[in-house]
């Protein structure tokens, strides 16, 4: 277990969503925990949901108080019986990913985080294509064209523009272009910034936009776009931000137009992409699990061997299809994510959440064969590491306070032990 | 603790200047000691008709960190068998982890060890990705490892360089990242030149200004190799130079050793460095200049970044070579980074392929080198994995070196034009196991500055690889009969028995603690980092090396 270092002052890393803003203080001492520096809607929802300070950790069996180490007796217990488990949610951070892997591992569990429709667009695109990306401090220190595409950026990501510090001082000043959605308000002052609109189809927009970019003959082009393919390729290090969660089905393919795009200019000037995405734990998940075992998520090692399958092993389609006996359900930054009802009704579960989410489970279904596991969230009441959204780099969070929980690496580890998995 | 007698295997210790006699070696407390030959021990091991030598250690091997992450998303058809997936491991104390060229972390471990390998380096350290390589290293299980960190294409760096900040100034910085980052040595990828590329700069020869900062890669060199002298760190600095793969780059691989002015420097996978632009093709061989070159520098090693044949992927920190590269890429894809004003990625999947002019030609440069060079303890063996090919083909590389015969046979397979000129087929010389034993364990371990690993003698950490002596090279370097790490068997008969964690080595240099202050001021901008977490602390490097031993290595300051 990794020691306990509470914050010497306010400063606070905010593990809420993959942007994971460090410039920001919590304090701790007001009633519910306050947020100086920033009114980031998402930063706020989240401490409220966790404002209430936990009594005494409440797991549960069937419904029922038990103690921590009752409750992962019997999960482990239940666990051992299921023949296909399902491990999904994946809400938590590096080390609960590396605890998971060695219980997946052994259980032949099926994993799949909570965000993986979006994720395995991500995914997909660096299997089959691979891609050219920048970190957020090269969009800071040297973009001068930065373009949304089919994404205003901030509806998910509300400190993006303020991350990337476009009104501070150094960096240039960059020309901020909406392409297919709207110019959102409160945009740090002093940006130049327009929207490209769009004809409404994504793939069609950016295939046009693509072809002008490569100089390619386009049967009346809109003029909008001739603007935009020529300001691409005159900018000295053009950023395209995109959001796999914005696209539908096939959309690892939009985000290969992308990246072609992004190719193209490559031949004689200088551009990248940024995508956000993957809080939540899924994008430090799906790392953990490439580097141990060699192989992202969706992935089990099953009867044949270790068998990954980024279409069959979505979670929503093997609860709907009934192919799995049992969830493994964890989230532990959102005490709001829950479990999704499955389509079997007496499906057994685990959940590990945080203390919060024991109500609106009981809320959710009267849980006849349900162990539930209060854990501690990285970031607000425990230390840890997530990895931000441009996914290379790692940040460390520190507890704000201390709820004596217990995390979800020593729960899965307690699990593991019992099913006699190596450490 | 148990102690162990390993009795009579014939040891190649060239660091206690032992060739092959047959001597005991007994263990305790995870070292070598000494002990009566008649005293009892808990484990009497008979060795007798095998050969023995301290575990190998990889100087040079990308394990682990974001670059090496990326290659393994890249590749998913290094993770299956055509449509079917891998099979789990048989062994029960195996966690199901694959993959050829780019392996799970817990592969890499597995396979190392079953080599008898006992520590592995990541040379590419990306200082705002410090934390990812120190987990995927800690990860890896069994081996011992640590990284170098890169710099010299720092915007930070760069400034100061560029506007001429005290030699002093640097030096402090230097040891800063060091500190902060926890490496263990010091690595320059084309110097200034993943910056360069940023600014859309698609070459940069030794002499050749940076266009925004108006440095050349031979200042970015002198000054690192002199903050490294300086700070006292074990290691030269660590340098993959200027235009690697390009024809003719042997004039920017002399210049780089030139730019060193007298001070160490490790060149690293020389065979991407030594080509030549004569013959008909514009592509020559230029191991003869570049081995003539290091034994006329005794302050340069080398190692070599052997290619064999067969898929691999490339992954560097060198986005600018990659970037011209990418169009080779098989199969056809590649992935690139800019990163933090730091530094930069690119990841190529490449097959060598044996009728290649230009890969035949890699293959005999790679040998040449190994084979011309005087000095074996200044030549360590690598094949720069995966970039010319994966760690597992080390006992292959090994039986080239030591038997001219198969050397032969291999060559006459190759593209005809290089099979019937290269100068190879003269080279009469086979390496001895004794120059096996340096260029694998001994003069890996001189050159970072371990004392006690990389060698058998009293005192010594208990890593040692026994193998059944045969003819075969090949087969006798693929499957050692014990394996033994800090005195604990992890190994028996090619398959491993125990997985404990490695420790991660790291080096502390002394800075002068002004330097702090005046970082941390210009780390929000350009860096990405924050004051607050910009340093690895002891407890987080524990916490990240999945609670390994943390090795310390003090270093000694010296002046120029």
């Amino acid at each position: 277990m990794s020691p306990r270092a509470f914050l010497p002052d306010t400063a606070w890393t905010c593990p809420f969503c993959p942007l994971l803003c460090d410039e920001f203080a919590l304090d701790t001492a007001a009633p519910v925990p306050a947020l100086r520096g920033s009114d980031c809607p998402r930063a706020l929802a989240a401490l409220e949901q966790h404002a209430k300070r936990p009594g005494a950790p409440a797991a549960s069996v069937d419904g029922l108080p038990a103690t921590v180490p009752e409750a992962i007796a019997e999960a482990a217990r239940r666990l051992a019986t299921w023949h296909q488990p399902l491990f999904a949610g994946l809400g938590t951070d590096i080390a609960g990913a590396r605890a998971l892997y060695r219980l997946a591992e052994r259980t032949g569990a099926i994993c799949d985080h909570a965000d993986g429709a979006a994720q395995m667009i991500a995914v997909r695109l660096q299997q089959d294509y691979g891609q050219f990306t920048a970190t957020l401090a090269e969009v800071r220190g040297r973009a001068d064209l930065v373009v949304c595409m089919n994404t205003a950026a901030v509806a998910r990501f509300p400190e993006f523009f303020n991350r990337c510090e476009f009104d501070g001082p150094g960096g240039p000043r960059p020309s901020l272009v909406f392409f297919g959605a709207p110019v959102p308000p409160g945009l740090p002052a002093g940006l130049e910034a327009r929207t490209v609109a769009t004809q409404g189809d994504p793939f069609a927009d950016l295939q046009q936009l693509a072809a002008l970019v490569a100089l390619q003959r386009v049967q009346q082009p809109r003029p909008e776009l001739v603007a935009l393919a020529g300001q691409l390729r005159a900018a000295r290090y053009a950023v395209l931000v995109w959001e796999p969660a914005s696209l539908g089905a096939h959309g690892a393919l939009w985000a290969e137009l992308l990246q072609r795009l992004v190719a193209t200019l490559n031949r004689h000037t200088r551009a990248a992409t940024l995508a956000l995405g993957g809080g939540d734990g899924a994008a430090s998940v799906n790392q953990v699990f490439t580097w141990l075992s060699g192989l992202p998520l969706r992935t089990r090692a099953g009867p044949d061997g270790l068998e990954h399958e980024p279409l069959r092993f979505d979670a929503a389609r093997l609860l709907a299809d009934r192919a799995v006996d049992g969830l493994l359900w964890i989230s532990s930054f959102d005490p709001s994510r829950l479990p999704p009802v499955p389509a079997a009704a007496h499906l057994p579960r685990i959940v590990l959440g945080p203390p919060a989410m024991a109500d609106r489970l009981g809320a959710q279904q009267s849980a006849p064969d349900e162990v539930f596991i209060p854990v501690a969230t990285p970031g607000f009441n425990a230390p840890g590491h997530l990895f931000r959204t441009d996914g290379l780099i790692i940040v460390p969070l520190a507890a704000a306070r201390d709820d004596g929980l217990v995390g979800v690496a020593e729960v899965l580890a307690g699990l593991g032990e019992r099913l006699g998995a190596p450490p | 603790m148990t102690t162990r007698r390993l009795r009579g295997a014939r040891l190649f210790d060239p660091a206690n200047r032992i060739d092959g006699e047959v001597r005991d070696i007994v263990m305790r407390d995870g070292r070598i000691v000494d002990l009566d030959p008649h005293a009892t021990v808990d484990e009497e091991i008979d060795a007798r008709g095998s050969i023995a030598m301290a575990g190998g250690i990889d100087l040079h091997s990308h394990i682990g960190g974001g670059k090496v992450n990326l290659a393994r998303l890249l590749m998913p058809e290094d993770h299956r068998r055509g449509i079917a997936p891998v099979a789990l491991p048989a062994n029960p104390l195996e966690l199901a982890s694959c993959g050829h060229c780019a392996p799970g972390t817990l592969a890499t471990g597995y396979r190392y060890a079953e080599m008898g390998y006992t520590a592995a380096f990541e040379p590419a350290m990306v200082a705002s990705n410090a934390r990812q390589a120190h987990m995927e290293m800690g990860d890896v299980p069994i081996l011992d490892h640590g990284a170098y960190v890169m710099l010299g294409n720092d915007e930070l760096f760069l400034e100061m360089l560029a506007s001429g900040e005290d030699p002093q100034r640097l030096r402090d910085y230097v040891g800063w990242m060091i500190h902060a980052t926890k490496a263990l040595g010091v690595k320059v990828v084309n110097p200034a030149g993943i910056s360069a590329f940023k600014f859309n700069q698609r070459k940069l020869d030794v002499d050749e200004r940076h266009v925004h900062w108006q440095v050349t890669p031979r200042q970015v060199v002198g000054a690192l190799a002199r903050a490294v002298h300086e700070l006292g760190l074990a290691h030269p600095l660590h340098i993959h130079a200027s235009n690697l793969g390009v024809a003719g780059n042997i004039e920017s691989t002399l210049a780089t050793m030139d730019a060193l002015d007298g001070l160490p420097g490790h060149l690293t996978h020389v065979q991407f460095h030594s080509y030549g632009r004569d013959g008909p093709r514009k592509f020559s061989s230029a191991a003869l200049a570049l081995a003539e070159a290091v034994d006329a520098h005794p302050n340069v090693s080398i190692d070599i970044g052997q290619i064999l044949f067969g898929q691999t992927v490339t992954a560097s920190g060198d986005t600018m070579r990659q970037f011209a590269n990418s169009g080779l890429a098989s199969p056809r894809k590649w992935t690139g980074a800019d990163i933090e004003c730091d530094a930069g990625c690119g990841v190529v999947p490449f097959r060598y392929r044996e009728q290649s002019y230009v890969n035949a030609l890699q293959w005999t440069i790679g040998l040449e080198l190994f084979l011309q060079v005087r000095d074996p303890w200044r030549v360590v063996l690598t094949t720069d994995h995966p970039n010319g090919a994966p760690f597992t083909s080390y006992p292959h590389l090994i039986r080239l070196l030591m038997d001219k015969p198969f050397r032969d046979e291999q060559l006459a397979r190759l593209h005809p034009e290089v099979a019937a000129q290269s100068p190879l087929k003269e080279m009469t010389r086979e390496l001895s196991l004794y120059e096996i034993a340096i260029m694998t364990r001994a003069a890996p371990a001189r050159l970072l500055g371990f004392t006690d690993r990389g060698q058998l003698g009293v005192g010594a950490a208990a890593d040692v690889a026994v193998y059944p002596e045969q003819d075969d090279a090949e087969t006798m370097f693929s499957r050692p009969s014990w394996v033994f790490k800090d005195g604990q068997p992890v190994v028996r008969d090619g398959r491993v028995v125990a997985t404990p964690t490695g420790a991660v080595h790291f080096a502390v240099p002394e800075f002068d603690g002004g330097a702090d202050a005046a970082i941390a001021r210009r780390l929000g901008r350009p860096l990405g980092m924050r004051k607050r977490w910009a340093v690895i602390g002891h407890d987080e490097l524990c916490t990240c090396s999945n609670g390994g031993r943390l090795l310390a290595s003090a270093c000694a300051p010296r002046s120029v």
